[in-house]
């Protein structure tokens, strides 16, 4: 599949640092020196059992969750930042179609007033082409399938051109032919240059995707390789 | 006939200010109360307007029938009431919606302690119900000032609002903070109650935001299709009540409220989704084609 934009400018190669971040919620130590980087064109398992600490992760890396010690350094503007959270976080009554979704992601670099020209427009037909929604474009957000859903929020993070993606269990509850368009379309992001971490339990998918693992367990990271991980034992633990 | 229907409004002067902020309202508290609606916070208004009404009623007892006075008291016991409530639901992880209860219900409690303290509450009732056709020229500069500032912030925020009501988490990765957002709009919200309470009442204010937004739920599923249909029934319910208030010698907020509250029941009967109506014909019909639906 043909890229659909071409990044222009050169990127440095470290999007994003961790340097012994430790996270807490309330008064439980979650995560403790947690170390890593996450360059450009890399996507990057974020692996662990339930209560390891990734959603935590995701949260002090999106500046959600204040670090006890360490920090986290992003050299990634807050508008190239997406973060696909789980999908139960969207209000799926608001009256909002796909496209609009998709179109939305515009809003981060065009603010309140600037105007969605024919470009966006006709940028946001392309997305929506992609990820095989055209025929869903004016449909509400209510009455898409879970599927559906996930690749209108996948739009919207082409539309907002992310170098930095966040996704948090993004195959939970999708079927089978969108998890195989949501897979094509985020290796095309990495190589067009995008840092993506991705929370996955399904270990078949973790193989097929990622180019490095980060594993969470007990409130450490230890980081990995796919081939790595890939032996019957772990693989076993990942599933959950 | 029609010119016999509608020679009032152009007629006599109190019935032209009258008009004017009763549109001037009408094109603003309604969009503010689709959003509302969108962000299941329904009965935050109500609770805004009880908050409203000791404030009021306190400028009232220290300045007199004082517009300005009652006004600034208004929006100052609003908006301490939102700002304690954000702070305090912010500060304890608590839902918000139980602490606006919470703090309009003690502004409620002292606002009532405050007024038996001073004796007289004879003349409160015009402050409880309104008489929109006192509406005088500063308060119509009022009103029309409000309604003014408010379509600019409105426009100003309405896609962060937007992008908030759908989803906050979208909103926060961008490095923008909720509550500042959602301050302002409440701040809108007060703004727009004390504007109201001269016309309709601190009561009744909040009608002409919420019963437009609630009905034109069962009409339209677009955002846009939201605030124009609730603009549309905000102003009618203004004229039509109005024109009602004068030939029926009513008073003219109920009239207003209550044309509004008309026009909520005939939706949620006959209304195009989600009505009685539209329900039962969905029912009758459900050998269609899922296409047909479209």
């Amino acid at each position: 599949m043909a890229p659909l934009q071409t990044r222009s400018m050169a990127e440095p190669d470290t999007l994003l640092t961790l340097e012994s971040l430790s996270l807490a919620q309330g008064n439980r130590m979650v995560l403790e020196n947690i170390d890593g980087h996450f360059e450009a064109g890399t996507i990057t398992a974020l692996v662990g059992a339930n209560g390891a600490g990734k959603s935590t992760l995701v949260q002090g890396i999106m500046g959600e969750l204040r670090p006890v010690s360490g920090r986290v350094r992003c050299e990634v503007p807050n508008a190239r930042r997406a973060w696909l959270p789980q999908q139960l976080a969207l209000d799926l009554t608001f009256p909002m179609s796909v496209e609009e979704l998709v179109m939305s992601g515009c809003w981060p670099t065009h603010g309140s007033f600037e105007r969605y020209g024919a470009a966006e427009y006709r940028r946001g037909q392309a997305v929506m082409q992609r990820l095989g929604l055209q025929a869903f474009e004016h449909r509400p957000l209510g009455e898409l399938s879970g599927g559906q859903r996930q690749r209108a929020l996948l739009g919207r993070t082409l539309m907002q051109e992310a170098q930095l993606l966040l996704l948090d269990e993004p195959f939970a509850n999708v079927d089978a032919a969108t998890v195989e368009v949501l897979i094509d379309v985020l290796r095309t992001m990495a190589a067009e240059g995008a840092a993506i971490i991705i929370v996955l339990h399904d270990h078949d998918q973790m193989t097929r995707l990622a180019d490095r693992i980060l594993r969470l367990d007990r409130g450490h990271g230890t980081w990995s390789t796919p081939s790595r991980a890939g032996d019957a034992s772990s693989s076993a633990e990942t599933l959950t | 006939m029609i010119d016999w229907l509608f020679s009032p409004l152009l007629d006599f002067g109190f019935m032209r200010r009258a008009l004017v902020a009763g549109l001037a309202l009408s094109l603003v508290a309604p969009p503010l109360g689709v959003f509302l609606t969108l962000r299941g916070m329904s009965l935050v208004g109500d609770a805004m307007a009880h908050a409203v009404l000791p404030g009021v009623a306190v400028g009232f007892l220290l300045a007199g029938f004082s517009l300005p006075a009652m006004s600034f008291g208004g929006l100052l016991a609003g908006l301490l009431v939102a700002g304690l409530a954000g702070s305090v639901s912010r500060l304890t992880g608590h839902r918000e919606d139980s602490a606006i209860a919470s703090f309009y219900l003690i502004s409620l409690a002292a606002g009532v302690m405050l007024i038996s303290m001073r004796g007289s509450s004879v003349d409160l009732t015009h402050v409880l119900f309104g008489s929109i056709l006192a509406v005088n020229g500063t308060a119509l500069w009022l009103i029309v000032s409000v309604s003014s500032l408010t379509l600019i912030v409105l426009a100003a925020i309405f896609r962060i609002l937007v992008v908030e009501c759908l989803d906050p988490l979208f909103l926060r990765g961008q490095g923008i903070r909720g509550g500042a957002v959602h301050g302002l709009f409440l701040g809108l919200m007060v703004l727009n109650l004390t504007a109201g309470f001269q016309t309709l009442g601190t009561l009744m204010a909040v009608g002409l935001m919420m019963l437009p937004a609630t009905a034109a739920r069962f009409w339209s599923k677009r955002l846009e299709g939201l605030m124009g249909l609730a603009i549309a029934i905000g102003m009618a319910s203004s004229v039509g009540g109005l024109l009602l208030s004068y030939h029926a010698g009513l008073p003219s907020g109920p009239c207003i409220i209550l044309l509004a509250g008309v026009i909520y029941l005939l939706s949620a009967l006959f209304g195009r989704y989600h009505s009685v109506f539209a329900r039962w014909r969905r029912r009758v019909q459900p050998m269609l084609p899922p296409d047909a639906h479209g």
